[in-house]
């Protein structure tokens, strides 16, 4: 077989870091492969991925040891963009790879840049867009597309360069679990028409099935990955209620009760309305109805558009409540008081958020895609997070498409379609009714199925 | 015909304006810069769909800063040579100085009219392309542009959301407005930051596609010069040439 991609003995560090990314490398890939990359945040995967399609070092400087060959050439020997076309990449950002407005001047700048006549152009557009379905696509806005479709788009745009490799940078982590799902099946037919060689860097292969042939470890990954279930923590009292609660545009009339101590989730289809629902419950959008108590915590994806002041011990007492310092201390935080709340790691500004909500009295946390693009370790730090400050009584109502996560974590599940709750569902009620499940974009996590097979 | 300033070649309209500018500024009198914004304006009728009510808009504060330069030369005119044409109070307004103050607010508002004739007939994202086709532009600028107006929907979102974040953990909306601005650099540091880590995203989709900002062979949009850009040209040059002159027989 032909190989295509060969490390040998490779070393990678940055030039102002004295720390190897990774060390002495060695791997290979043939043609027509699909091979994954795992391996926990920080591990280097991406610098693997970038250093196949030559994207580094040259942007970033890296000092690299041992060789790399490309197509049975040294990586080093390639013209700048002469390899692009050959290894193709498709990028996490749903919506940081675009730079034009539609797809069609999005496909279009992809054959610019590679020369291509311009009789030729048209053709190959109508051809890529065939071969993966997107046709009624062809004049759409890519703004306005859903998350599945712009990785679709992105995946055209790769395969319209008639790449031999498909490199991709964990593609389905935006995604809904059933658009992921749809995705990865459509990816799978594309693989067997045009015989592309996959590498992918993924940290939840879990949700790729079968669909790799073997998996490169850069790091075995550290035992506290694995989520377990955590007890039920609701204490019986009600701590938030929503009634009627509806805005003029989109969220239709809502209403429903938490219990002091619960952990629920919220789950939909992607654009069916989850964050405006947090939004309007916290009073960003003007909406009819009541909300009782009416300040409630909230915690964005980026936590860090929360922060206001200079270091993480006066964010907590930014909000003129007491006890700023049993909060540091119980959520883990005395270590970096002083610190800038922009310096602190993303698991910790992410406890600065909590903290600051508890601070200023806010006993309810309305957490917003915390999961999204965190691996293994951080996610298991945030379920114990969750499950410590839930058991002291905080409330959390957390939007998720991790199933795994919100198996672990959740008592209760919200489920929303098209801005119409469906209803208030007790955990397990949900995991196992897959009709409701498929009509709200939704899978049976692993970890469910799992445990039906050990009872059967 | 009512599209013929919108079907113009970008590159072709930007240096029709600057050259008319340019021109312009040569001329101190009230009626050459009079001429060519009224000019402009039928122009803009006879050969534009734009938005009038957007146009008003836009000319709001060049109407307040012409008249501004209006007022500020008739008061404190240096030059107050020539016979008095008029007479406010304890007031006495030459010939010269009434010139002077005509001259250059009617300037301010003929610059006006061309740059908002230029902006409100013209799509960016042609006037990029057009810029790389016919001006030379390099790829490498011309693209980091498109890519940035891109982004602008997306920074707008970020900011809304920053905003709504601050006035939750109750950062009370100041009423100073120099205090207000101050404020603003909370909300710019977080967008700043994401900022740079979505150019530099970008920037890797873009060389992951083959961008290397070398000029290109072959466009699949061709921007045109046409018959329209022609035509468009001499009724420019006419307009300038009779504002012009019109001094002249004016006088």
């Amino acid at each position: 077989m032909l190989e295509v991609i060969r490390f040998d003995h490779v070393s990678f560090r940055y030039p102002d870091e004295e720390k190897w990314i990774f060390e002495d490398l060695s791997f290979s890939v043939e043609h027509g492969e699909r091979v994954v990359i795992t391996g926990p945040s920080g591990c280097g995967k991406s610098t693997l991925l970038y250093l196949c399609n030559r994207l580094y070092p040259g942007n970033c400087d890296g000092i690299v040891k041992g060789t790399i060959t490309l197509f049975d050439k040294e990586s080093e020997a390639y013209e700048p963009g002469e390899v692009n076309h050959k290894i193709a990449t498709v990028f996490q950002d749903p919506d940081a790879q675009f730079c034009m407005l539609t797809v069609e001047e999005e496909l279009a700048f992809t054959l610019e840049n590679l020369n291509v006549n311009r009789k030729e152009m048209d053709e190959r557009i109508r051809d890529v867009l065939e071969l993966t379905g997107l046709t009624d696509f062809r004049q759409s806005i890519i703004q306005q597309l859903s998350g599945g479709e712009k990785q679709r788009i992105a995946t055209a745009c790769a395969l319209i360069m008639e790449p031999e490799v498909l490199l991709l940078d964990e593609p389905i982590s935006h995604l809904d679990p059933y658009t992921a799902k749809q995705f990865i099946s459509w990816l799978d037919e594309l693989q067997k028409k045009r015989s592309l060689t996959i590498v992918a860097i993924e940290h939840r292969v879990d949700l790729w099935d079968s669909f790799f042939d073997r998996s490169i470890s850069l790091e075995s990954m550290p035992g506290a990955g694995l989520l377990l279930k955590r007890e039920i923590s609701k204490q019986g009292k009600q701590a938030l209620q929503v009634c009627k609660v509806r805005t003029d545009s989109f969220l239709q009339e809502t209403s429903f009760t938490l219990e002091k101590g619960e952990v629920a989730v919220l789950a939909g289809p992607n654009g069916s309305g989850k964050s405006t629902l947090l939004k309007t419950l916290c009073g960003l959008i003007p909406s009819k109805g009541t909300v009782k108590p009416s300040q409630l915590g909230y915690v964005p994806q980026s936590p860090e558009f929360l922060f206001i002041t200079k270091s993480v011990k006066d964010e907590l007492s930014f909000g003129g409540g007491n006890g700023a310092d049993i909060l540091l201390e119980r959520l883990h935080l005395s270590a970096v008081t002083e610190a800038h709340p922009f310096a602190v790691s993303h698991g910790q500004k992410r406890r600065v958020a909590i903290a600051s909500m508890l601070c200023d009295g806010r006993e309810i946390i309305l957490m917003d895609e915390p999961t999204s693009g965190q691996d293994a370790a951080s996610l298991s730090e945030l379920a114990g997070l969750i499950d410590e400050r839930a058991r002291e009584g905080t409330t959390f109502l957390i939007v998720t498409h991790d199933m795994e996560f919100a198996y672990a974590v959740a008592d209760t599940l919200l489920l929303i379609k098209k801005g119409y709750l469906t209803g208030k569902f007790s955990a397990d009620s949900v995991w196992e009714d897959e009709q409701l499940l498929t009509a709200h974009h939704l899978l049976q996590p692993k970890g469910w199925m799992a445990r039906e097979v050990c009872f059967a | 015909m009512k599209s013929a300033l919108h079907n113009m070649n970008p590159s072709v309209k930007f240096v029709l304006v600057t050259i008319c500018m340019f021109t312009l500024a040569f001329f101190f009198n009230p009626w050459t810069p009079l001429f060519v914004w009224m000019g402009v304006i039928m122009m803009q009728l006879l050969f534009s769909r734009i938005d009038w009510k957007m146009w008003m808009l836009f000319m709001i504060p060049f109407v307040i800063m012409a008249f501004g330069y209006f007022w500020t030369t008739l008061v404190f005119a240096e030059d107050k040579s020539g016979p008095v044409v008029l007479s406010v109070w304890s007031m006495h307004i030459t010939e010269v100085q009434l010139n002077h103050a005509l001259s250059l607010s009617f300037r301010v508002l003929a610059f006006s009219g061309l740059s908002l004739l230029f902006a409100l007939t013209t799509n960016p994202v042609s006037f990029i392309l057009s810029l790389m086709q016919q001006m030379r532009l390099s790829p490498k600028i011309a693209y980091s542009i498109l890519v940035g107006y891109q982004f602008l929907p997306v920074l707008k979102d970020e900011f809304v959301q920053i905003q709504q974040a601050h006035r939750l953990r109750g950062a009370v909306q100041e009423k100073n407005v120099f205090r207000r601005l101050l404020n603003m650099r909370k909300i710019l540091l977080p967008m700043l930051a994401g900022a740079v880590r979505k150019a530099e995203r970008a920037a890797f989709a873009m060389e992951a596609r083959g961008f290397t900002g070398e000029k290109r062979k072959s466009f699949y949009t061709i921007i045109h010069v046409g018959k329209v850009d022609g035509y468009m040209v001499s009724l420019f040059m006419l307009l300038i040439v009779l504002s012009c002159t019109s001094v002249l027989y004016i006088n």
